[in-house]
Formats: C-alpha cells, sequence, structure tokens
C-alpha cells in the first residue's frame, strides 16, 4: 500500500514533525476522506471555537491516487468557521500525487505558529521557513515564486490576502488553477499564519499486482478518452451547465430571483469556448483537461499596454459571480473571477454575499453610509470589483461583516430571506427542486457535490419518483460517492468508475472489498461524520432555509416548504432508522 | 526504419503527465515513479506552459560516443542502447549525462545506470493529444 498507512503529523508550535505508523485507519477505512474524518476526530475538541489551534487540519490521499487515471484529488477535513462544525474540501492538481511519491497517505497539521510560515516538504524532509516574503502576495505569485522545475513531483498549495487576513470563506489554491474552495479552509491556515506549503516527491508506487494494473489502467483510460462519459468535462468544461440550466429555468440570476439568464447565451461556455478559452490543463495521469483556462488583456494605459492574464472558469464561478450579480458581458465575469482568486475567497460564497448586498442596498436595508459611498446595482462590474477589494481589507463595518459570511451579514443587517445560504455555506447555482435544497442540507460537507440532489431532481424531470425512492437515493448517492472521495477520485469520473470497477482497482493495490463492504463503509462513513456534527449541535431540522428558495420557480416548479420539511422528516426517520439496525 | 517517438505538437500539452509514468510503468515493470522515467516535464511559469521533453534518438549520439566505459551502443536508427551495464555500475562520472544538451538523459541511482528511452512508444500511446507521436521517421 505503498506508505499509505505513514502519516506525518506536523506541529507548527513546536517547529517539528514526526510520522506515525497508522495501518489500523487504511484497513478500516480505505484512504482518503475515510482516514481523514477518523484522523480529524482524534484531535478536535468537540464545541470549541473553529480557530482553536488544537483543532486539526487533515489532508488526504487514498489508495488509487498516482495510480489510476482521473484519480487525482486530496480531500481535506478541518473545522469550518462557516459552519461551526465539521468542515471538507476536495482539491486537484499535483497535491495528491506529490504527496503519494513523498510517501504519506495524509498530512495532519496542529498547532500555531507565531510567525508566518512555509512548509517545504521534499520526502521524508519537513522543514520550517520564515513566510515573510511571501506575505501579501496573491497565491498566483506565490505559486510562481516557490515552483521549480524539479522532476520530482511539486506541489504548491498557498493562501492570499483573504486568507491570511481569516475571512472565513477564504479558499487554499494548489498549483494555481486548483482549489479547496468551500467552508473556510484558509481562514484556517490564515488563522494558523502558515501561507504556503510545498510538497515534492520523488519515491515510487509499486502496485502488488502489476499485470492486472497495467491492463486495468489501459481500460479505464480508454474508457475515459473514447467514450462521451466525461466528454462535457473536457469540451465545454462545467460552463456547459449555464446553458443547460437556463433551458431547464433553474440558473439563478439576479439573487436567486428568477432562474432563467435572458443573456445565458452570451456568456455561455460554448461562447466563450469559441472566443476567450486559451488552453486547457489536466491533473496527474487525467487525459480530460478538465480546468478551462480563459486568456484577458486588461489595458492599463495607452498605446496598446496590456497586461496578459490567465482566467480559471467553470460553472460554480460564472454562476455565482456572473448570472447572479446579472453581469452579462463574459470578460466581466473572468475579471471578477480573476479577482476573487487573486484575493484567494470562495467564489461561490462570495457570489452569494454580493447579490445579497446588492439585493440589500437597492432595498434600502443598507444605504450609502454603510457602503462607504459605494453604489452596488446589479450588472455593475465596477462596483464589485471595488467590493470585493473592500471586503479583503476589511474597509468598513459591512465589508468586515461581509468578510464573516451571509450568517454574520443578515445577524446584523436582517435580510435573511434572500441571504442564499443553508447551515453557513453557500447556496450552489442549481434552484432544480427538492431534491437540490435536501441534498445540500443533509450532505455531510454541504456541497452539491456529496449526493447531487440537483441530478436527482434533473432526473425526476423525465421520470417521477416516490418521496421515498427520492430521500433514498439522496442516502444511497452520498454513502457511494463517500468511497469515491477515500480514493481520491475526481467527482468528474464518477461515471467510469463503477462499483464494480472501483473493487477491481482496489485488488490491484491489495484491498479485497466487494461492492456491499465498500457500501457500507461508505455509510459508516456519513454516520462518523454526522455523530461529530450532532455532538456540536447540529441538527438539519433546525436549520433556516432562505424563503427565496419557496418563492422563486424551480426547474420543477414551484417549491413548498411544508413539503420540503415533510421530505426532511422522511430522510432522518428511514436515514437514521436504518443505521440502528 | 524503426519508429521513433516524436514532439509532434508540444503547444497541446496540458501536464497530465501520463507520458512519464506510462514510461516508469514500461521501463520498470509497472512501477510509477517520477524519477524512473526517460522524459521529462516542467511545468514552466515565465510561459505558463508545459514544456516535454523527449529523448529524439540521435543518429551518432552524443552521449554514446561520450562514454569512456563503451558501455552504450547506438540502437538502429539511432539513440542509445546499454551494452555493457557492469561498466556503468562502477562509472563515477556520468559522461552520458553530461553530453545531452537537452537534458533528456536522467540517472538511476538505483540502477546505477541511465534510463534509457527503448523508443517504445508507450508515452504517446498515452498521449491525450499528439504531443508526443510515435511514428517511422
Amino acid at each position: 500500500m505503498d506508505g499509505l498507512s505513514r502519516i506525518l503529523y506536523i506541529d507548527l508550535s513546536e517547529k517539528k514533525s514526526w510520522v506515525e505508523d497508522r495501518k489500523d485507519l487504511i484497513e478500516d477505512r480505505i484512504g482518503g476522506l475515510g482516514i481523514a474524518v477518523k484522523l480529524y476526530s482524534e484531535g478536535c475538541k468537540l464545541g470549541s471555537d473553529p480557530m482553536d489551534p488544537e483543532n486539526p487540519v487533515v489532508f488526504a490521499v487514498g489508495p488509487l491516487n498516482g495510480l489510476y487515471p482521473s484519480i487525482s484529488k486530496t480531500v481535506a477535513v478541518f473545522k469550518s468557521p462557516l459552519t461551526g462544525t465539521y468542515g471538507e474540501s476536495h482539491a486537484g492538481g499535483r497535491l495528491a500525487m506529490a504527496v503519494r511519491m513523498a510517501g504519506y497517505g495524509a498530512i495532519v497539521l496542529v498547532g500555531y505558529s507565531d510567525k508566518p510560515i512555509f512548509i517545504d516538504i521534499e520526502n521524508s524532509e519537513v522543514r520550517f521557513r520564515n513566510a515573510k516574503p511571501l506575505l501579501g502576495l496573491s497565491s498566483l505569485e506565490v505559486e510562481e515564486r516557490l515552483r521549480t522545475s524539479t522532476r520530482a513531483v511539486e506541489s504548491i498549495v498557498s493562501i492570499g490576502l483573504a486568507g491570511e487576513r481569516v475571512c472565513f470563506y477564504a479558499s487554499v489554491n494548489v498549483d494555481r488553477y486548483n482549489y479547496f474552495g468551500r467552508l473556510g479552509l484558509g481562514a484556517i491556515l490564515g488563522s494558523r499564519n502558515l501561507k504556503a506549503l510545498r510538497i515534492r516527491g520523488s519515491g515510487s508506487l509499486k502496485p502488488i499486482d502489476p499485470e492486472g494494473y497495467r491492463k486495468l489502467f489501459e481500460k479505464l483510460y480508454k474508457r475515459i478518452v473514447e467514450t462521451d462519459a466525461m466528454a462535457k468535462y473536457h469540451y465545454t468544461g462545467t460552463p456547459a451547465n449555464i446553458m443547460v440550466l437556463n433551458e431547464i429555468g433553474a440558473l439563478p440570476t439576479r439573487n436567486f430571483r428568477e432562474s432563467r439568464f435572458e443573456y445565458a447565451e452570451d456568456i455561455s461556455g460554448e461562447r466563450i469556448g469559441e472566443t476567450l478559452l486559451e488552453r486547457k490543463v489536466s491533473c496527474p495521469l487525467c487525459p480530460i483537461g478538465c480546468m478551462h483556462i480563459a486568456r484577458l488583456r486588461l489595458e492599463f494605459a495607452k498605446g496598446y499596454e496590456y497586461e496578459p492574464i490567465d482566467v480559471y472558469y467553470n460553472y460554480e464561478s460564472m454562476y455565482a459571480l456572473g448570472t447572479n450579480l446579472c453581469l452579462k458581458n463574459p470578460t466581466d465575469i473572468l475579471r471578477l473571477i480573476y479577482t476573487a482568486n487573486l484575493y484567494g475567497f470562495d467564489t461561490m460564497l462570495l457570489g452569494n454575499i454580493l447579490a445579497w448586498m446588492t439585493e440589500a442596498y437597492e432595498l434600502g436595508l443598507i444605504s450609502d453610509r454603510d457602503t462607504n459611498g459605494l453604489k452596488l446595482n446589479w450588472g455593475d462590474i465596477d462596483a464589485y470589483l471595488d467590493a470585493v477589494k473592500r471586503i479583503a481589507y476589511g474597509e468598513g463595518d459591512l465589508y468586515i461583516y461581509a468578510a464573516q459570511g451571509l450568517k454574520q451579514l443578515t445577524d446584523i443587517y436582517g435580510g435573511r430571506d434572500y441571504a442564499m445560504q443553508i447551515a453557513g455555506n453557500g447556496i450552489p447555482g442549481y434552484h432544480t427542486g427538492y431534491a437540490s435544497i435536501l441534498g445540500f442540507l443533509v450532505a455531510s460537507r454541504h456541497s452539491h457535490n456529496s449526493n447531487a440532489g440537483y441530478d436527482i431532481d434533473q432526473q425526476a424531470l423525465k421520470k417521477s419518483f416516490t418521496d421515498e425512492e427520492l430521500v433514498d437515493r439522496i442516502a444511497a448517492e452520498e454513502d457511494w460517492r463517500n468511497i469515491l472521495v477515500s480514493l481520491v477520485a475526481c467527482m468528474f469520473s464518477r461515471r467510469v468508475y463503477t462499483p464494480d470497477l472501483v473493487v477491481e482497482a482496489l485488488r490491484t493495490v491489495g484491498f479485497g472489498y466487494g461492492v456491499d463492504e465498500l457500501m457500507e463503509i461508505g455509510r459508516e462513513i456519513y454516520m462518523d461524520i454526522y455523530g461529530l456534527k450532532s455532538k456540536e449541535g447540529f441538527d438539519p431540522r433546525r436549520i433556516y432555509i432562505p424563503r427565496r428558495l419557496f418563492e422563486t420557480p424551480s426547474a420543477t416548479g414551484v417549491l413548498s416548504e411544508e413539503r420540503f420539511r415533510k421530505l426532511l422528516e422522511l430522510y432522518m426517520e428511514r436515514r437514521f432508522k436504518s443505521s440502528s439496525t | 526504419m524503426p519508429a521513433r517517438i516524436r514532439l509532434a505538437n508540444p503547444e497541446r500539452c496540458i501536464g497530465c503527465m501520463n507520458c512519464i509514468f506510462a514510461c516508469s510503468r514500461e521501463l520498470y515493470g509497472g512501477i510509477l515513479s517520477p524519477l524512473k522515467s526517460a522524459l521529462k516535464l516542467v511545468y514552466d511559469t515565465p510561459s505558463r506552459k508545459f514544456i516535454v521533453s523527449i529523448c529524439p534518438g540521435c543518429v551518432d549520439a552524443p552521449c554514446v560516443n561520450a562514454c569512456p566505459h563503451k558501455a552504450l551502443a547506438e540502437q538502429p536508427g539511432g539513440g542509445p542502447t546499454l551494452i555493457n551495464p557492469e561498466k556503468c555500475r562502477s562509472c563515477e562520472t556520468r559522461d552520458c549525462i553530461k553530453a545531452c544538451i537537452l537534458g533528456v538523459l536522467f540517472w538511476d541511482d538505483e540502477r546505477r545506470a541511465p534510463i534509457i528511452c527503448t523508443q517504445c512508444g508507450e508515452c504517446a500511446k498515452y498521449c491525450p493529444h499528439e504531443v508526443i507521436v510515435y511514428r517511422e521517421v
């Protein structure tokens, strides 16, 4: 299992590191998410402040990372400043491959550094270095400063100014184009004074069945490049969703007031593909190249003086910082995404906040005095660029609260009916129906990717489900995805990695699990997380759902809160009744 | 003429590293390691480009000519082949590595020998965009 059970602990307070062998965890929980949850729960202090330095931050990889195509994610588990409890986020890039080649299955960070610190890991060597020269730099600049031309697999992880200033939804950048975007991992690293990590791995991985491995690699690789299982992610990328969701009336527009955007075609993934897309970038061993990079030129002076910038764009950022703010020009949306990435914000929650601020300003809930004279109007790119900067620097009370999330903002100013957050996390761009909202609420990490409720709603457009079928599908999907995140697979490859192929791939590296056993482990992981969250007071029945979701028509019609509450009760009953048997 | 790998469309590289690991898998019997590959892929930040380097299989190859022990010979069609690994094991100077001006001949510390491109074409087989192709030249 090539070092998977070797856990690298790094104590930021004491500036020391050590390795523990945890074969027990691998046997029980495979790797990735499974072991990250265990490592996190061993160290976290229940009920403590998310910024408490005793709470560990875990980065974990899994048994198929570094070996199979499109299995290229790293999972991070930490305490989230947004939810106040368990937090989880995933990132691609070279991190997973670098960690495996350096000989580890997970990295656990504990403690707090009194000075800004940069952690430089090269195989078994861990160095603590003064990060002063990196302070104030964007992650894009940090990546340029720290990147070398080594033949080892090298990954660079860093926070921007939003993280340094402990904005609650600061993201963590990985290798320039990838992010641990959600739930504020950047704030946690910033609160520990950790500006950057560089991981270089030059070891090797040896499958126990090399011939079986090579055959299966070829089969999976062919399935990825020769079938349409992942074609969408390669061609248009996730922005293909703009036209699809607009068509069915599920594309959040003007802070979810509408579900169709009149300029959808102008900003569509297809249009950007034809005009501004410059190149695609991939994670190790993935032939897809899902990261779509647009090239913009920004005029900074007369005389044909241009600043060339490259912007990584995807559907979620384009909805949150585009349609939801009524930006109708793709260049404007890309500039706003770029600015959000420069400071290092979660683009999704940032978009929800800017949309709320615009609406609150329009309704007179916040005034010119609150905004320090900034006039926030739908579609005004200059105002939005300015607002993002003010949030990053905390220029005035409104912007200081805005850096702490939507819940904090509405506690001060009101307007929670149209503050598009659930349990502290910003709502993603799919107003598809009940399954989307329910899935997001009950998901262990409050992500649309946890159980794909939005997909269940879209299937329901063609074939209706009973209430029982709907809630059971959400539960089963999340259990299976917990296994994928224990490998750690990219969700884009989920149609390639069917349960039987996952079983086969695990065999080549020494795991003998069958499909049923895997599903059971997936369910146990959900229960592990749910148990942690319950102990800290989380109860989905007590979470407020913004009224607007029950006013604006979704793809499956206007939703009733009463019916939603019934579905939630049904989910809780079936999910937890079956777990006690 | 035997087939050779060629860099046909270097600008199309998406940085997936499949070539690097296909090589290591082939040369080392299913083992993956970035240091056990006869190719190099760097991410060049000033140009924000991925730059792949392959062994072009030179005729009158500088690496072969540089070996003071006659441990290397030229393959049919060009490029080095290892004919006397024992000689390599005691070599301290590694003149072959230094002779490659493209910087694509690497030393394997474990085997104590250069990692030689056998021109097998595995890297091209797993390149999704024909950055590397395998063809008769």
